[in-house]
């Protein structure tokens, strides 16, 4: 196939889909269409890994220029409208600051026949592919899971007329809208798959349409239309400083800059506040933090594939145009959302929410490594959006796959889960051991991000106070779901197609990269590290992810000379001494079961969880997690962390400000 | 294979350190406390004592816990002896403290609760401390690797005392020693129910025993690692330490788990970040 019938697949078919599904009101058919796509989809990004990379493309038709500048337009009228009868005042004051600055520039100053000029439209890189892939397997696999989790979902609400057409017509497009972003070179181009985007997370988040989905779903709009007004005011400064040049409205003359002009750095840091705000980082969590209200599908698509990594693409993207001080700056921003997000996670009592932080957590930590900019930390960035991905798309759906068994959100109601749903509580665990336990991914990418921070002391305090806050508050939820009473609980699970497949999937691909992963960073992840910071020497020099053989070996024959290691496949070796088999082979014989130790007040034997409590009555035990409200909860930390966030923000201006003028 | 060895070697004798010193750690109680106290061999007798009794249980999860809880601790000790990573071993020593928390959470026993979430708090306290002095090796040394530590002429302890005394207070938390004894403690005048450990009995108990030991031999190996050349200063410093901490032990009453954090992230803040911004600002100046 050529690039231009791929381009066509990865962004215009999940388009034509959408309407499809759109149009379609039979559930299986609509279902037939969206895995179809979802197939296509699929293949087709593995298509990308044969290309002769990097290229680029533009369409030879100008008429998409044009497509785009009108659909430009009719979404941030949208937003107008929007605005106006949520009346919701931020909204409409941030589509105005987009529409009105973009109007006058095109047509007032006449930029608009000039910006026609721009190219390339699509640059394709190992860096976009490796985006490409993330979203079309990961997001299609969601897509597949939505199916069915919609049916149910309204079957739940009694509503009488289904919307879940509409649902998949957002969901679906979604993908193809991040595909364009992420292929776009065109400043213009990015712009408009930047608001599509914005525009399908707020239809997502708002689908419910309670009081409360509407007021986050706007949420979400208005913070999101501050990184477009910001986009949109980069995109004028790199046309009008430059004496009305379009050579800085693609993003890879950007780049090439190398950091070195002074005046595109305030233009660099203003996109990289755009992508900060997208990948929520503090003090704009609030976005993703109400978005988990919308239904699960919706979040795991925000929180693994789509929407946040636009945010941290584009931080990634830029970070050779940064100069050393922006870098330190970006780097101790991220740190900082890493540290806060990690410590409020640990009072929160609702499992989406815990997952939403743990998500900003992650994205602050790929966007400090962005600040970094070292070889390692840009390879670490891009090991963690790869298996973040995995792990929270698959955590995501198990935390929907239980809301659908146990119909609550909260922590405290999964306690048990072990024995009443099995199977989704062992893949659970296995979704949230794989975000902070050793052999897997996740932890790699931590490791090679601490070994690389350690330039800005700063943001390495952070990261180690960070990891771990980390450890605690996954602990503390997994408690909750591994504490079991033996003969008491009841298997209340049942598990669809639609949700095993999905879910099946992630976890073995959790498995795969992660054993794996030696020849994905020699084979891939090294070219698209090459993409953004070309590479000087062998950056894998001194630092080893080593085999079974080589690791000792190595380290006895060049001493100092390494600078630190990580051996995956023993790793791997020992997780499954330590878990896997006990897990098969420790067995339990029922006479060797013993009621729990109460003082002798427990009333009866391990048929029971009841003890006698004053009087001798006899009262069932209840036990509840622990979440050091007093010490991380949001109303003692959130001044504090919005002061610091936005003093942080101040200063990442006043430093670009400086050099740019 | 002499790697393969030296592994075999450590994982077979470390266990017989850690009962012997253990044993020590009983009787120099005792003298303290001016009793006569127990045979130094008494923990092995103890060890044994509980392999033999019959294997009771509240539930089957704990015991997978219980064994990765030993299994990641014994590769920390091979990891030290291979010299490797030493980041990626503060890693697994955490994780290893997780499962043993898991290990407390995964029955329906309120004390059982009380003692994993005071060893959450005990984590939270000691992992940054455990992280920074990874951080401040790699300051000191350009690279993560003991194997570095191995091969440099100058010791540690001259440049990164500070951290040295963080990781003496990290030693305190992780041989359950007053005043950090928070999840549960070795001595009976600090608590009446067995905090974390209250549901775990039998071989199960000898198992959690015999992980402590191995705890131990390892924490103080990180110890040693501060005077490496020659290495037996480094295991007198760690002997001493080991004393230390039962002198410490002996002085003062068990602290509450809020203060417990605190102090440690002052401790790791102030003494750790002070010693690796002054190795920076040297190195600047040099």
């Amino acid at each position: 196939m050529d690039i231009q019938g791929m381009l066509a697949v990865a962004i215009l078919l999940p388009v034509v889909a959408a309407v499809l599904v759109f149009l379609i009101r039979q559930y299986q058919l609509r279902g037939l269409i969206v895995i179809v796509t979802a197939v296509a989809l699929i293949v087709n990004s593995i298509y990308f890994l044969k290309l002769d990379l990097p290229m680029n493309f533009t369409p030879d038709n100008p008429i998409w220029g044009t497509i785009i500048t009108v659909l430009d337009y009719a979404i941030l009228l949208f937003y107008i409208y929007a605005g106006l009868s949520l009346k919701n005042w931020l909204v409409l004051i941030f589509a105005l600051t987009q529409i009105i600055p973009l109007a006058w520039w095109e047509f007032g100053v006449g930029a608009s026949h000039a910006l026609e000029e721009i190219k390339p439209a699509f640059l394709i890189d190992n860096l976009a592919v490796l985006m490409v892939l993330v979203i079309s397997i990961i997001g299609s696999l969601i897509c597949v899971y939505a199916i069915r989790y919609m049916y149910d979902h309204e079957e739940h609400k009694k509503l009488e007329k289904s919307r879940q057409s509409r649902f998949l017509f957002w969901l679906v497009l979604f993908l193809g809208a991040m595909n364009g972003l992420v292929l776009a070179d065109n400043l213009m181009w990015l712009y408009f798959f930047w608001e599509v985007t914005t525009l399908c997370c707020f239809q997502l988040i708002a689908h419910d349409l309670t009081k409360e989905a509407i007021n986050n779903g706007a949420r979400a709009l208005w913070m999101n239309s501050i990184g477009g007004t910001a986009m949109v005011a980069a995109m004028i400064y790199l046309y009008n400083a430059n004496g009305g040049n379009i050579e800085y409205l693609s993003l890879s003359n950007i780049i090439a800059s190398g950091g070195v002009e002074a005046f595109l750095l305030l233009p660099v840091a203003l996109m990289c506040f755009t992508g900060m705000i997208k990948a929520a980082q503090m003090p704009f969590q609030n976005w993703l933090l109400g978005a988990m209200v919308a239904p699960t599908p919706v979040s795991a698509l925000l929180h693994s594939s789509t929407m946040v990594k636009a945010g941290v693409y584009l931080v990634i993207r830029l970070a050779p145009a940064f100069n050393p001080v922006l870098g330190m700056i970006v780097a101790v921003c991220g740190a900082f959302t890493f540290f806060a997000a990690s410590v409020l996670a640990i009072s929160q009592t609702t499992g989406k929410r815990v997952l939403a932080y743990s998500t900003i957590a992650n994205l602050g930590l790929i966007i400090a490594c962005a600040g970094l900019r070292t070889e390692l930390a840009i390879a670490a960035a891009m090991l963690l959006i790869i298996f973040h991905a995995i792990s929270k798309g698959l955590l995501f759906m198990c935390a929907g796959t239980i809301e659908h068994q146990i119909w609550s959100r909260e922590i405290e109601d999964m306690e048990g889960l072990a024995e009443k749903a099995p199977l989704t509580t062992f893949i659970t665990i296995t979704g949230m051991l794989s975000m902070f336990l050793p052999p897997f991914g996740m932890l790699l990418g931590k490791w090679m991000a601490l070994e690389a921070v350690y330039a800005v002391p700063l943001a390495a305090i952070l990261f180690v106070l960070a990891s771990a806050a980390t450890m605690v508050f996954w602990a503390k939820w997994l408690g909750r779901l591994l504490q079991v009473t033996p003969k008491l609980g009841k298997k209340i699970e049942s598990l669809s197609l639609s949700y095993s497949v999905p879910l099946w999937s992630l976890f073995v691909g959790i498995f795969v990269f992660g054993i794996g992963i030696a020849p994905l960073y020699d084979r891939f992840i090294k070219f698209a590290v090459d993409n953004v910071i070309p590479i000087q020497h062998a950056f894998t020099e001194g630092w080893q992810i080593i085999l079974p053989d080589a690791a000792t070996a190595l380290s006895l024959e060049k001493g100092v000379g390494l600078l630190g290691s990580y051996p995956v496949l023993p790793l791997f070796i020992v997780f499954a001494i330590a878990i896997v088999l006990p897990l098969l082979f420790v067995k339990l014989k029922p006479q060797e079961l013993r009621p729990i130790y109460l003082c002798g007040e427990h009333a009866g034997d391990v048929d029971t969880d009841e003890w006698y409590a004053e009087a001798d009555n006899v009262s069932k035990l209840e036990l509840g997690g622990y979440y050091f409200e007093s010490a991380a909860s949001e109303e003692s930390l959130n001044a504090w962390v919005y002061v610091i966030a936005i003093a942080l923000l101040v200063i990442m201006f006043s430093i670009a400000l400086g050099v740019s003028l | 294979m002499n790697q393969v060895w030296i592994a075999i070697i450590a994982v077979v004798v470390a266990p017989f350190i850690g009962g012997l010193l253990a044993g020590i750690d009983r009787k120099l109680t005792a003298r303290l406390q001016g009793r006569y106290g127990p045979p130094i061999l008494q923990p092995f007798y103890d060890f044994f004592k509980l392999l033999g009794k019959s294997k009771i249980a509240t539930n089957r999860t704990q015991f997978i816990w219980l064994i990765a809880y030993l299994v990641f601790m014994i590769t920390c000790l091979v990891f030290l002896v291979l010299q490797q990573d030493l980041l990626l071993l503060v890693f697994l020593l955490g994780f290893a403290g997780i499962s043993f928390v898991l290990a407390g959470f995964s029955t329906k026993s309120p004390y059982s609760h009380f003692g994993a979430n005071r060893e959450l708090m005990q984590i939270l306290s000691y992992e940054p401390i455990l992280l920074l002095f990874a951080l401040a090796v790699y300051a000191q040394n350009g690279s993560f690797m003991i194997s570095s530590i191995m091969e440099n002429s100058t010791p540690l302890l001259i440049s990164l005392w500070p951290v040295f005394i963080a990781l003496v207070i990290a030693l305190t938390i992780k041989m359950r020693k007053s005043p950090f004894d928070i999840a549960t403690s070795h001595h009976g005048h600090q608590e009446l129910v067995k905090g974390i450990m209250t549901e775990i009995s039998g071989p199960y108990y000898a198992l959690v025993t015999l992980t402590e030991w191995y705890e131990l031999v390892l924490v103080l190996g990180l110890i040693a690692l501060f005077w490496s050349n020659p290495l037996w200063v480094g295991i007198l410093i760690a002997l001493g330490a080991f004393i230390l901490e039962l002198l410490i032990d002996n002085v003062n009453a068990r602290l509450t788990g809020g203060l417990m954090v605190r102090i440690c992230w002052a401790a790791a803040l102030i003494l750790c970040v002070l010693n690796i911004l002054y190795i920076y600002f040297m190195r600047g100046v040099a």
